[in-house]
């Protein structure tokens, strides 16, 4: 209906490999842009902080963890501890006077050269293998955040980071901070979506389908795997800086524990691997299903006057986040990209009833 | 062709295949493998030969496939709905394409595991020994790793596990992929032994159609997920349209031919 | 050097780590039935441990009855978990499985604590909490009765292996597809292997319980018994008893001369370091099957 491919027809190889092949979605992607930047005056100044902004930076690191999960196809269990590198490269920086659009920058090289360390491991391994080295790598570099009291300040200490200044400007009302958020989502956003026609997106592709294959047509795999690993550290600790700076304002270990790995990985997983918009949805869903759940619960039992014990109270919504975990893989293992390709083929066909392929 | 009459062990009608819910694999199959006999099933790459295969061993579902509409008969019993499992104690086996055998145990485990749980020690022997009878080469690697053993022993070893079922209709894909055309002839003597003495009706999925149609009673030919000829061996073979699409020319003078595209007659 | 503070550490080592052999048998036993690496084994061990108490605090049972009410529940689950988190998973890649069994352990550990709370209870499990000395080696009397136990559990499941179901169940782990073709059981065989791994999560809870109390930090038993699993080679369960034992002892005696110097905290260290070298240096384990690869 809105789709409407049967009009549309590319004559030329530029057309063909067109970021939109059909005007209807990009208009809906010009509108929602600036949908986005109209957002401070359209909603509220609590739902912009609270939400759309954790929402955008979170994305973001999602997205990078899918550059190298879902387009590379090399599993990472230790994501977090990349984005921690970075944030607190960043904070450490600005605080001892480096201006923030250099710090973040720098925030991204330091992640760069810790997560390509992990690139070491899949040269070795892929698959379960992969998985459990960056689980490990995580507790080190965990391990080693809070036991190097330069890094950490001291056991169970924590950072403020300076207040946000970009080319001279000083950041401090909520719309800046939102759109310095807003910005480098964007920016990655359009990073990943031409990622898929260029040389590098079909050379990772090559090497997600089965490495060795694509060694033996040419694609160096080791050489591909290391940029994946790089590119995707660079946007989790510039990710990672922009959290601290914009949002968190205060730096500690726990908020990039394994815990928050699992966390980016349920978003790329939920949303779809190799989906941008599923990584949106994904994050969305991931980042306000506990609070509404524990709202829910809050609201239940003063509504029924039931007598549920605080401590219940406090773990139930972790039990909701790891059930809607196990929920989204049983009801459509692929993500939520999944439902909306399969919406989009549909409406593409409608009214005939199959998209023969 | 000379019992007409009796009714099919296995018959196809209409059976049209999904895959997730948007791709229309196979529309509109209908087959019959009467008992006791060697059909074929011929086609190019991707006209849902191995589509219908699944169909009919339960194995869709591991590829995100579905049948939608269409009956699958076997002997009498409409078998839709019912899981791999449940169709394999009726006696529907599929060899799968590309040789899958379990590579991390030894030929004899592979043996072992396709017998049924029920089935006796006495009588698991026998069939290993039936299995090993037909396949005289897998008996000397009995304790190889299946893994490290070659193409077509892996093959062999496909349709032996097959066996250890104690089947009634045999489906294989693609016996011969991969594989040189001695082995390819060896491989189908056994099929055909198979066929005569164990009384197994066979249902095979061939790229190479000229070997196929040697060994066959009657083919099917599938194009674009729909059967488009049926006949037996000889006649297809004599069909001018399959000698020039699928068995290759011969001895063509290429600069004899017009300079048109032929079109595939059945097509229109 | 003092030898016996080192003789001491090992052997307390060697029998701690095959208690968390016990929790990595349990990985093996459903890494080996199906190709799924179970992240939420740590879950597992502590739902089993407060299952134990459930039936002794709540119903008022004796121990000894406790014990095998609780795993029998356990077995119920396992076949729950199985057919309803992961069986429409199979054949889908490895990530979602992780993911899957990742959600899990939020969700077990979660709706326990719910249903719990989060405070430490004590594992009472009759045994003598004297010192043993062996020797001028003092050990726990707990410790030993675990070892011992994890030692008959690895023996029975070795004999189950050499069965025609246990070949079955091996044949799944290689070959789903071709393992319905033949018309295996694919999912009662997955299912049997998590009930059989939830059955010694059970046990495994219940001793660890005994040494160090059931909370959440039985959880946190996953890295450990994960890191002897790979150790070991992850399909084999010989390995897992031989890893256990020597991650055991390292993890004792770096951690008990290099504790004083880094102030504390470094058997996490250890462990995870373990991880990483083996999965570096020999991927497939002490005694796992080296993938066959045909290309």
């Amino acid at each position: 209906m809105f789709y409407r491919l049967s009009g549309v027809r590319h004559f030329s190889y530029t057309g063909d490999r067109s970021l939109y092949r059909i005007p209807f979605e990009r208009n809906a992607a010009l509108a929602l842009l600036a949908a986005a930047i109209l957002a401070p005056w359209i909603i509220g100044e609590l739902t912009l902080t609270s939400l759309v902004q954790p929402w955008l930076i979170w994305t973001s690191a999602a997205l990078g963890l899918n550059l190298v999960v879902g387009w590379a196809g090399q599993l990472h269990l230790g994501y977090a501890a990349v984005m921690g590198v970075g944030a607190y490269a960043g904070t450490h920086a600005a605080r001892s006077g480096v201006p923030w659009e250099i710090a973040i920058v720098l925030a991204g090289f330091a992640s760069m050269v810790i997560g390509s360390v992990f690139s070491i491991a899949a040269l070795r391994v892929k698959g379960l293998y992969l998985a459990l080295t960056t689980l490990a790598m995580q507790f080190v570099i965990d391990w080693s955040i809070v036991h190097l009291s330069v890094v950490s300040g001291g056991a169970l200490a924590s950072l403020r980071a300076p207040d946000m200044s970009l080319l001279g400007f000083e950041i401090n009302g909520t719309a800046g901070l939102y759109y310095v958020a807003l910005a480098w989502c964007v920016l990655v956003t359009i990073f990943m979506m031409n990622l898929r026609r260029s040389a590098l997106g079909r050379a990772l592709m090559a090497v997600r389908e089965k490495d060795y294959a694509a060694e033996i047509i040419g694609v160096r795999s080791f050489v591909f795997k290391l940029v994946a690993f790089a590119a995707s550290s660079f946007i989790a600790g510039v990710s990672g800086a922009v959290l601290i700076a914009t949002y968190y304002h205060i730096v500690t270990p726990d908020q990039f524990s394994t815990q928050v790995s699992i966390q980016v990985l349920a978003m790329v997983i939920v949303g779809g691997l190799g989906s941008i918009i599923g990584t949106y949805l994904g994050t969305a869903l991931i980042l306000i299903m506990p609070g509404l759940v524990a709202a829910l619960f809050h609201g239940a039992t003063e509504l029924f006057d039931l007598r549920i014990g605080v401590e219940t109270l406090a773990h139930l919504p972790n039990a909701a986040y790891g059930a809607l975990i196990m929920g989204c893989l049983l009801w459509e293992p692929l993500g939520l990209g999944r439902l909306y390709h399969n919406m989009r083929s549909y409406l593409i066909a409608w009214p005939f009833g199959y998209l023969k392929k | 062709m000379t019992t007409a009459s009796a009714e099919p062990l296995l018959s196809l009608r209409n059976v049209e295949v999904v895959y997730d819910n948007v791709s229309l694999a196979v529309s509109g199959v209908s087959l019959d493998v009467p008992e006791g006999q060697l059909i074929a099933l011929l086609g190019a790459n991707g006209a849902g030969k191995s589509t219908t295969l699944r169909s009919i061993s339960g194995l869709l579902q591991a590829a995100r496939g579905k049948v939608t509409r269409g009956e699958i008969r076997y002997a009498g019993q409409l078998v839709n709905t019912l899981s791999p499992q449940d169709r394999v104690k009726l006696g529907i086996v599929q060899v799968l394409e590309g040789r899958h055998v379990f590579e991390q145990l030894t030929t004899n485990e592979n043996l072992e595991a396709a017998c049924p749980v029920e089935m006796s020690r006495a009588e698991m022997r026998s069939a290993l020994d039936r299995a090993y009878t037909f396949f005289p080469r897998l008996a000397e690697r009995r304790n190889a790793t299946s893994g490290y053993l070659s193409g077509g022993e892996q093959q062999m070893l496909a349709i032996a596990r097959a066996l250890m079922t104690r089947p009634r209709m045999l489906m294989l894909d693609e016996p011969s992929l991969g594989l040189s055309p001695m082995l390819t002839t060896e491989i189908f003597s056994i099929i055909r032994r198979i066929n005569r003495e164990e009384g197994i009706s066979v249902l095979l999925v061939e790229q190479n159609a000229f070997a196929a149609l040697d060994l066959v009673s009657h083919g099917y030919l599938i194009e674009s997920g729909r059967v488009v000829m049926h006949d037996t061996a000889t006649a297809m073979k004599n069909n001018p349209d399959i000698q020039e699409f699928y068995l290759g020319g011969h001895g063509v003078n290429f600069r004899d031919i017009k300079h048109y595209r032929r079109r595939k007659r059945w097509l229109t | 050097m003092d030898w016996i503070l080192f003789l001491e550490l090992a052997a307390n080592g060697a029998v701690t780590g095959l208690l968390y052999a016990m929790v990595a048998i349990s990985i093996v036993l459903i890494f080996k039935s199906s190709a799924v690496p179970n992240l939420a084994q740590g879950a597992l061990v502590m739902v089993g441990a407060y299952a134990v108490l459930a039936f002794s605090d709540w119903l008022g049972l004796p121990m000894w009855l406790a014990i095998p009410a609780a795993m029998v529940f356990m077995f119920g689950l396992g076949i729950g978990i199985e057919r309803h988190a992961l069986r429409r998973l199979a054949g889908q890649p490895i990530i979602m499985i992780l993911m899957m069994t990742l959600g899990l352990d939020i969700f077990l550990r979660g709706i326990t604590l719910a249903a719990f709370g989060g405070s430490a209870r004590r594992m009472d499990l009759g045994i003598s909490d004297d010192p043993l000395f062996v020797g001028q080696i003092l050990m726990s009397r707990v410790h030993l009765t675990g070892a011992a136990v994890a030692l008959m559990v690895f023996a029975a499941l070795v004999l189950f292996f050499r069965t025609r179901r246990g070949i079955r169940l091996r044949a799944i782990s290689n070959d789903y597809v071709a393992s319905w073709s033949v018309g295996i059981g694919v999912e009662q065989g997955v299912a049997l292997s998590w009930a059989l791994a939830a059955v010694i999560s059970t046990i495994a809870g219940v001793f660890w319980g005994a040494v160090q109390g059931v909370d959440q930090s039985l959880s946190l038993l996953l890295l450990k018994s994960l890191t002897v699993a790979v150790l070991g080679g992850l399909d084999s369960l010989p390995g897992a008893i031989v890893a256990g034992i020597l991650l055991g002892v390292l993890e004792s005696v770096v951690s008990g001369y290099l504790d004083p110097l880094v102030g504390g905290g470094s058997r996490e260290l250890v462990v995870a370091v373990t991880l990483i070298l083996t999965v570096l240096i020999r991927p497939h384990g002490l005694f796992g099957d080296r993938s066959v690869e045909r290309i």
